[in-house]
């Protein structure tokens, strides 16, 4: 089925799929003209590169590590980090010492598969294994409600009731319907645990493929052969049940993960492929976008995207930049208004000059830096991981033990005692007790407005303790309003107001919208001509003189003719025919519920500070008004994330709430993030909570719900570990039969899925 | 109850006939857009 990709450039094979890149195929990436399409240099000289490839079959942490461990003693690697939640992985490497098929064969070595990030291979991959998982799922599914059929009967049935020819063809029956379970369901926990075999690495997968594989070699004993050594129980139903149960989480964990990698795809690809370049003589040129150079002009046609960050010099349109700002109302572009790469021309064709381009737009930049920022993401050990290593080797070393025990006395009992311990400590409970949990919790926020997109990041949450907060949108609403009106006494404020609302009605600035909150319309002022200048203001000719409506530069003031022009806050100054008239003192709103949500989090003994990059006097003025002492200002998204790098440094535990495009790689960098709903997209894509409707009062009910959490992971892996405890012995002892063994591995994964349901309520 | 004898393996057979369709739907993409197909029908084309 695949199709070899040797001398095809990458970006032309995305059409035909399905594609499997072996590591052979590499070798075609060896070409420095190829290295573009998923590295970029990273000095002047072009010897070090920074590549980003997608790395297949990776299901935990443990994997990531492994990854990295295999590729970091190669010569000529310089820095390896991957992440396994997203499946991405960065390499930094040198080219005169190393090839990509070098490192990238280092990869399949240790049981992955490696592409490179070109989304649209990526793409099709994912088709691929979603499909896969899918299908795992629905056998398994399937399989166990047929397995059950046969079993009910067994359970069912008064001693004597049933032939023992009947039962043995209802067990033949489980036993063909558990194959392809076997076959296919169980394939990802096997390979799994062959690598660590490989590498001798453990996760959770080599137990539960331990357990699985031991049930079903017991269960085909018993029904081939049930007056042999092992005995004539089956557990086909507790063995199908417990791989759908896992396969279960595992899907939903997909579906959530992919969700955020296709939001960050589709962004990606926004940016437009091919520009309308115009000549100096006026042609316009169809060219690629990356030939674009600084100083050209392009010609930008409504619902295009414009490919550069740059400055309008014909024409005037509103733009959408809401996938970057989250400001959702459509922003007026008049001549040499800024235009940022990646946001929307609505209304008209417009000529713009192109002053970065590429790698070096705002956009470009941003987003690299949150790539980077995902990979470099500190990870916080989760428990149950760390529960597998030490469950393993006591259950392998207890078993041994048992077996070599009983077998100086009874060769036949010694194996029957052996698999009784094998099959008691099937590490169901155990497997399940950290996913059902958070997949019930998951479940119950979703109710309230807040999305997980990391699971995970559940448990994380737990052990934070420093909040930093983004300011304007987090804090703050979008919209600012008027805190006071100054006026020159011929007039009345609400005059004043009425007049400047009058005049904003046909504007779509923010500060325009202020005016359209606060005041009413007077409809006997007829306008007669409205110019709104970029950046400075609006200028109107009406039935009653010129007003002008905007900065203290536009309306020609000098900030020591009046005492409040003097205060540093934005303000508004209405003019009529050149005289003044009134001043609006603006003001952000803080949101409603910030003050209280700010005290709850204080009682959990959080340190809280605020990441701004607006100036320090304004971020200052809210932060009094919510007694926070920490604060920044003025920092831009690099900024933000050293801040955080620093506070990590000095062993404090993130969580950061934010919403703008700036503060997207702060979201993806810190221990766990929080996203609000009206924010950026592509920030949301990154963060591990999104709150949708940006309810600040959600945090400190969403932290106590994440501690509520691991109360019940915590509860959970007590009893499983309270139920082997009990079992052991007497499975040791042989007090314990195997009916009872099976029932109560059934009912101990119950349990513990009963006990995570209680999350949701 | 001989019956069972003849239902049984048939059951199974059956079983192993839905696997195939399942494996066919899966992969030919069947639930791969479940939200586009049922609203096709309300777009003309």
């Amino acid at each position: 089925m695949s199709i070899p990709i040797k001398s095809i450039p990458i970006q032309n094979v995305s059409q035909k799929s399905p594609l499997s890149l072996e590591a052979n195929d590499w070798k075609a990436l060896d070409d420095i003209k190829e290295w573009s399409q998923f590295s970029q240099s990273v000095n002047k000289e072009d010897t070090q590169w920074e590549s980003h490839i997608v790395i297949e079959g990776m299901h935990c942490a443990a994997c990531a590590f492994k990854v990295e461990n295999t590729l970091k003693p190669l010569p000529g690697v310089v820095e390896v980090s991957v992440n396994a939640t997203s499946g991405h992985a960065k390499i930094i490497w040198q080219s005169n010492l190393i090839k990509p098929s070098l490192w990238a064969s280092g990869i399949y070595k240790a049981g992955y598969q490696a592409f490179p990030a070109s989304d649209l291979l990526h793409q099709d991959e994912r088709k691929k294994n979603q499909r896969q998982a899918l299908w795992r799922l629905l056998v398994a599914g399937f399989c166990m409600m047929q397995v059950m059929m046969f079993s009910v009967p067994t359970y069912m049935a008064i001693p004597g009731e049933m032939t023992s020819n009947m039962k043995g063809l209802m067990e033949w029956a489980s036993w063909v319907i558990t194959l392809p379970v076997m076959l296919f369901s169980c394939g990802p926990f096997f390979k799994s645990a062959l690598n660590d075999l490989k590498t001798k690495q453990i996760s959770m997968d080599m137990p539960v493929s331990l357990g699985i594989l031991i049930m079903f070699i017991v269960s085909t004993a018993a029904t081939f052969d049930p007056n042999g050594l092992l005995g004539k129980e089956v557990y086909f139903d507790s063995l199908t049940m417990f791989v759908f149960f896992l396969l279960t989480g595992r899907w939903i964990e997909l579906k959530m993960r992919d969700k955020t990698a296709g939001a960050l795809d589709v962004l990606m690809r926004r940016m437009p492929r091919i520009v309308s370049r115009v000549n100096p003589d006026g042609s316009i040129e169809k060219i690629p976008a990356n030939l674009l150079q600084v100083g050209d002009t392009v010609e930008v046609k409504p619902g295009e995207a414009f490919p550069a960050d740059g400055e309008i010099v014909m024409g005037s349109t509103n733009a959408d930049e809401a996938l970057l700002t989250g400001e959702s109302a459509a922003i007026r572009k008049s001549i040499h208004a800024k235009i940022i790469a990646g946001s929307f021309n609505l209304t008209n064709p417009v000529h713009m000059r192109v002053e970065l381009v590429g790698q070096e737009t705002r956009y470009a930049k941003i987003v690299h830096l949150m790539e980077k920022a995902s990979t470099d993401k500190p990870r916080l050990a989760l428990m149950a991981d760390r529960i597998a290593k030490h469950f393993l080797w006591i259950v392998i070393l207890l078993a041994l033990s048992v077996g070599i025990y009983f077998w100086q006395f009874d060769h036949a009992k010694a194996i029957v005692a052996a698999v009784a311990v094998l099959i008691v400590t099937c590490p169901c409970a155990l497997s399940l007790a950290t996913p059902a949990a958070m997949l019930s919790m998951s479940g119950f926020l979703a109710r309230q407005g807040i999305l997980v997109q990391k699971m995970q990041a559940l448990e994380a949450l737990t052990q934070i303790n420093t909040v930093v907060f983004d300011k304007t949108g987090t804090l703050t609403n979008d919209q600012i309003f008027i805190e006071k009106i100054f006026t020159n006494k011929k007039i009345t404020e609400k005059e004043a107001l009425v007049i400047a609302s009058s005049l904003s009605a046909s504007s779509l600035h923010p500060v325009s919208k202020a005016f359209m909150n606060a005041g009413e319309i007077d409809t006997s002022l007829k306008i007669e001509k409205i110019e709104e200048v970029s950046g400075g203001g609006l200028l109107a000719k009406t039935s009653l003189g010129v007003f002008k409506l905007g900065s203290l530069a536009f309306c020609g003031l000098k900030d020591n003719e009046f005492d409040h022009l003097k205060e540093e806050q934005l303000q508004v100054h209405l003019m009529h025919d050149d005289n003044w008239v009134a001043s609006f003192m603006m003001t952000e709103s803080i949101k409603e519920d910030a003050l209280q949500s700010i005290k709850k989090l204080k009682q959990h003994h959080l340190n809280i500070e605020i990441l701004s990059g607006d100036k320090l006097s304004s971020v200052k003025k809210v932060a009094d008004q919510l007694s926070i002492q920490n604060i920044k200002g003025q920092c831009s998204p690099e900024d933000k994330l050293r801040h955080i790098q620093l506070l990590q440094s000095q062993h404090s535990k993130v969580l950061m709430v934010g919403d703008g495009l700036n503060d997207g790689p702060v979201l993806a960098f810190a221990h766990a993030s929080i996203a609000l709903g009206q924010g950026a997209p592509l920030s949301q894509a990154q963060s591990d909570f999104i709150i949708l409707k940006g309810e600040l009062r959600l945090i400190p009910q969403l932290i106590e719900e994440a501690k509520r959490t691991m109360k019940i992971i915590k509860q959970n892996l007590v009893w499983a570990a309270l139920y082997n405890l009990i079992c052991i012995p007497l499975a040791v002892m042989g007090f314990l039969p195997a009916w009872l063994a099976g029932l109560g591995m059934a009912l101990s994964s119950l349990l513990v899925i009963l006990n995570a349901a209680r999350l949701a309520f | 109850m001989d019956i069972l004898y003849l239902l049984v393996p048939f059951s199974v057979i059956l079983v192993l006939v839905i696997l195939v369709g399942l494996w066919w739907a899966v992969h030919s993409g069947q639930f791969e857009d479940t939200e586009k197909e049922g609203e096709r029908i309300l777009h003309d084309d």
